[in-house]
């Protein structure tokens, strides 16, 4: 099976998932000052949910820790971006 | 300087186990210094993606002779093809070579799979003497009268001490920004890439692509395989897969509201790419920064007790012809290493001292090939070269081989032909033209 | 107070792959880890540990398991020992724990076992039994909370359907706890750094004082593998002689009742047993005695 769908995609790598999160979106901000939402397109996990009411959902569970989202943000203090504690997270096999 | 308990005072720690880290560590701890190599992820490697062609052999082979014989790499590369793509076809720039360095001993370059090379590499550099420590996170420098004197690991009395700290932390380098070598980057700098390996017999892999053996071969894509994102795609033979990815500048993912997992779909459905790898299955998808604008985007590369070394550095040179970053990130990685011996044997860890870190980075070509290439990435990740350029040239060859009873034009009025019909201006070409030369040719 | 704590490094399901033409495990694409519910029974016996208590682990498994046990070391345990022996192979849980109530005895044995109640890998959930009935004690299994109160253990279990039970055992006695009830804590760094070159002490058959005599069980024979074949089912049909509402209700609720489990309250543990014994000879899941 070559052509995959995202979730085929993301089921092929191995997340530890820690405790606690290690990005945090103030949907606020996204909610009251962001019209661009670069974060929903950008990651390449689609960790990024669209609310509603306009604000940003963060699933950080599956998340490849490699800064797109912290770039692409255009809004100061939106994405408070850190990394997994250490051993947890995103762990590749192959590539 | 103040004294810390032996056990948690080092000569140097190292930030991040990748190829840089290792490269520092395995020379640092080979000199007889005290190393501590810092790693966040479960093993060295788990943490890193790349294509990965890894085109520095030579460099490694000074440190450990013959190293491809025991290290697991994949293929070595001995044809490379850059192919310039419209939606339906592809005209390739097609380079073999079976001969001395390429196809023999140290060899060009080696298809590898990070998590198992990077792996390795830190086992070397244990081997070597080097203390590597696993699932380690660093989140800030030590600081005592203005020196940077160690690093803080995120764990309880995480405080550890180093007479220098070399930061190969990669592509976000959070320690360079800590030690405030380094400023917030605009998404215009740094390209995503989303890569699978897909599974494929040797057998087939060989039959597939000519290959006899262990050869390998390197295909790189430019034009509209990224639609209209600026970026470009690759696809690397590995024993038993194939490596294949879409690389986006994150500013031009943006603007254009594209997924970069849907341009991968698209990629491997473009009709020269689909065969190629026909019947493979999925084995792992991943994704990773490219900090592609190498020069333009090079920190402070040292501080008073600190260095920095690799993709942290911006040591990636991503210039059409090139996509290297590995054996630069060795490079300075040994350069960082060799700074701070020296900077052991003067006792004296200023940055006036640690200031030789760019004699050494010239002497092992790293900065003088970034700066000789400094033009290129702003000139590549243009939206003429990006998305024009291959099209156009596509295109052409699509109309001169084409035999449809219309009368045959020659090349010359036909290419100005295209031109005139492009929405591209001649003097903007001519301008081109001279970019391109500036870029690569002196 | 000496606590043991047994630990499995096992194969994080998620790495898993099964080729589906052949049945193999992709073993080049299988990553370790110590097994949540382990994990789990770590994190209390450390919470648990008096000033003057010990936390000593326990794996059964190859050189690899070194590391976990090392990881436990980090965070916290007292000592540690590996059982190995190169004649193993894969191990049945009974044999599993043989090997771990010898390895408790070579030092005084604890007040108290935990363990996880199920591996990932496995996951028959005997180990806790078995273990109990090597060293003759008590043991609690499903345990979701205990507490510890003048030398009783109080614990509260979990049941079928949601339902809890709370009981006592006294000490020494082993538990099995459930999975995901807290994690482990994050060593500290000097810990992470000291235990990296810590030795794990290796216990063989000899050491143990067993033979591989003792480890031998009648072979289990797998003549052939067939999917799952349900019993017929008894179509529904509503009561007649209920009323119309019974009949409505009957209908709505498709004839599903809840099912009553018969509990063996009386007689001896050796009747009750061969009161199991003969209910799984009657639906065919043991063959009957030829």
């Amino acid at each position: 099976m070559v052509m995959t769908t995202h979730e085929e995609k993301m089921r092929t790598v191995r997340f530890r998932v820690g405790a606690t999160p290690h990005i945090v979106v103030n949907s606020e901000i996204c909610r009251n000052d962001c019209s661009v939402h670069a974060c929903v397109y950008v990651c390449p996990a689609n960790l990024f949910v669209p609310l509603d009411d306009g604000g940003i959902l963060f699933n950080y569970e599956q998340c490849f820790e490699c800064g797109t989202c912290y770039v692409a943000c255009n809004q100061e203090g939106a994405i408070r971006w850190s990394y997994p504690d250490g051993g947890y997270g995103v762990t590749f096999r192959e590539s | 300087m103040t004294t810390h308990p032996a056990n948690q005072q080092f000569d140097v720690i190292v930030v991040g186990a990748g190829p840089a880290g290792s490269a520092a560590a395995l020379l640092a701890a080979r000199a007889g210094l005290k190393v501590l190599l810092l790693e966040r992820g479960e093993y060295p490697g788990a943490k890193n993606a790349s294509g990965a062609v890894f085109y520095g052999s030579a460099i490694l082979n000074e440190l450990i002779p013959n190293w491809w014989e025991q290290a697991p790499v994949e293929r070595h590369i001995c044809r490379r093809d850059i192919a310039f793509m419209s939606p339906t076809t592809a005209v390739a720039l097609d380079f073999r070579s079976a001969g001395v360095g390429f196809a023999t001993a140290p060899y060009n370059g080696f298809t590898v799979l990070r998590p198992k090379f990077d792996r390795w590499l830190a086992a070397q550099a244990e081997a070597a003497g080097a203390f590597v420590l696993t699932s380690a996170v660093v989140d800030d420098v030590l600081r005592e009268k203005g020196h940077i004197v160690g690093v803080r690991v995120r764990r309880e009395q995480g405080e550890i001490y180093g007479k220098v700290v070399i930061a190969c932390d990669g592509v976000n380098s959070f320690l360079a920004k800590k030690a405030g070598l380094q400023r917030e980057f605009h998404p215009h700098e740094l390209s995503l890439g989303v890569k699978e390996v897909i599974g494929l017999d040797p057998a087939i892999i060989q039959d597939r692509f000519h290959l006899t053996d262990n050869d390998g071969i390197a295909f790189e894509y430019l034009g509209a395989i990224t639609e209209d994102v600026h970026g470009g795609a690759f696809l690397y033979t590995n024993r038993d897969s194939l490596s294949l990815g879409v690389i986006g500048q994150v500013s031009s993912l943006v603007e254009r509201r594209k997924r970069p997992y849907e341009l991968l779909e698209r990629f491997k459905a473009h009709p020269a790419v689909a065969p190629l790898v026909r019947g493979g299955k999925l084995r792992e998808y991943s994704a990773h920064l490219i900090p592609e604008s190498g020069w333009a985007m090079k920190p402070k590369l040292y501080t008073d007790g600190m260095l920095v070394a690799g993709d942290a550095a911006g040591f990636c040179l991503a210039a059409g012809l090139y996509l290297e970053g590995m054996n630069y990130a060795m490079q300075s990685g040994l350069a960082a290493a060799e700074t701070a011996i020296f900077a052991c044997q003067k006792n004296n860890f200023s940055a006036r001292v640690l200031a030789a870190y760019q004699k050494n980075l010239k002497q092992r070509h790293v900065s003088t090939d970034f700066r000789a290439y400094r033009h290129a990435p702003s000139f590549v990740n243009g939206p003429r070269l990006q998305n024009l350029y291959p099209e156009m040239v596509a295109r052409g060859m699509e109309q001169i081989f084409r035999v449809d009873g219309t009368p045959k034009r020659k090349i010359l009025p036909l290419t100005y032909r295209m031109v005139r019909q492009s929405t591209i201006k001649p003097g903007q070409l001519l301008r081109d033209v001279y970019q391109v030369a500036r870029a690569y040719l002196w | 107070m000496r606590i043991a704590v047994c630990l499995k490094y096992v194969p994080d399901p998620s790495t898993i792959e099964v080729d589906p033409l052949t049945g193999l495990i992709d073993a080049g694409r299988v990553l370790y880890m110590m097994n949540p519910a382990d994990e789990s029974a770590l994190e209390l016996a450390l919470r648990l540990r008096p000033s003057n208590g010990t936390v000593t682990v326990f794996s059964v498994g190859p050189v690899e398991a070194d590391r976990l046990l090392q990881d436990a070391l980090a965070a916290g345990a007292d000592a540690a020992l590996r059982v190995w022996d190169d004649s193993l192979g894969s191990l049945k849980p009974i044999v599993t724990t043989m090997l771990l109530a010898a390895a408790l005895r070579v030092k005084e044995l604890p007040d108290l076992v935990l363990c996880g109640g199920h591996s990932v890998d496995r996951g028959s959930g005997t180990v806790p039994a078995l273990l109990a009935e090597h060293l003759d004690w008590p043991v609690a299994t499903d345990v979701t909370q205990f507490e510890l109160r003048s030398g009783r253990m109080r614990v509260q279990r979990r049941l079928a359907r949601g339902a809890r039970a709370e009981s006592e055992v006294t000490l020494p006695a082993i538990l099995g706890l459930e999975s995901g009830l807290v994690h482990l804590r994050q060593a500290s760094l000097p810990n992470l750094m000291r235990v990296k070159h810590t030795p794990i002490p290796l216990y063989g058959l000899e050491e143990l004082g067993l033979s591989p005599q003792d480890l031998h069980f009648p072979a289990m024979t797998l003549h052939e593998v067939m999917p799952p074949r349900p019993r017929t089912r008894v179509m529904f049909t509503p009561d007649i002689h209920g009323s119309v509402q019974e009949r409505v209700a009957q209908i709505m609720s498709a004839g599903v009742a809840g099912k009553t489990g018969k509990i063996l309250e009386s007689g001896t543990p050796e009747q009750q047993a061969d009161a199991i014994i003969a209910f799984l000879r009657q639906r065919g899941f043991l063959e009957q005695p030829t």
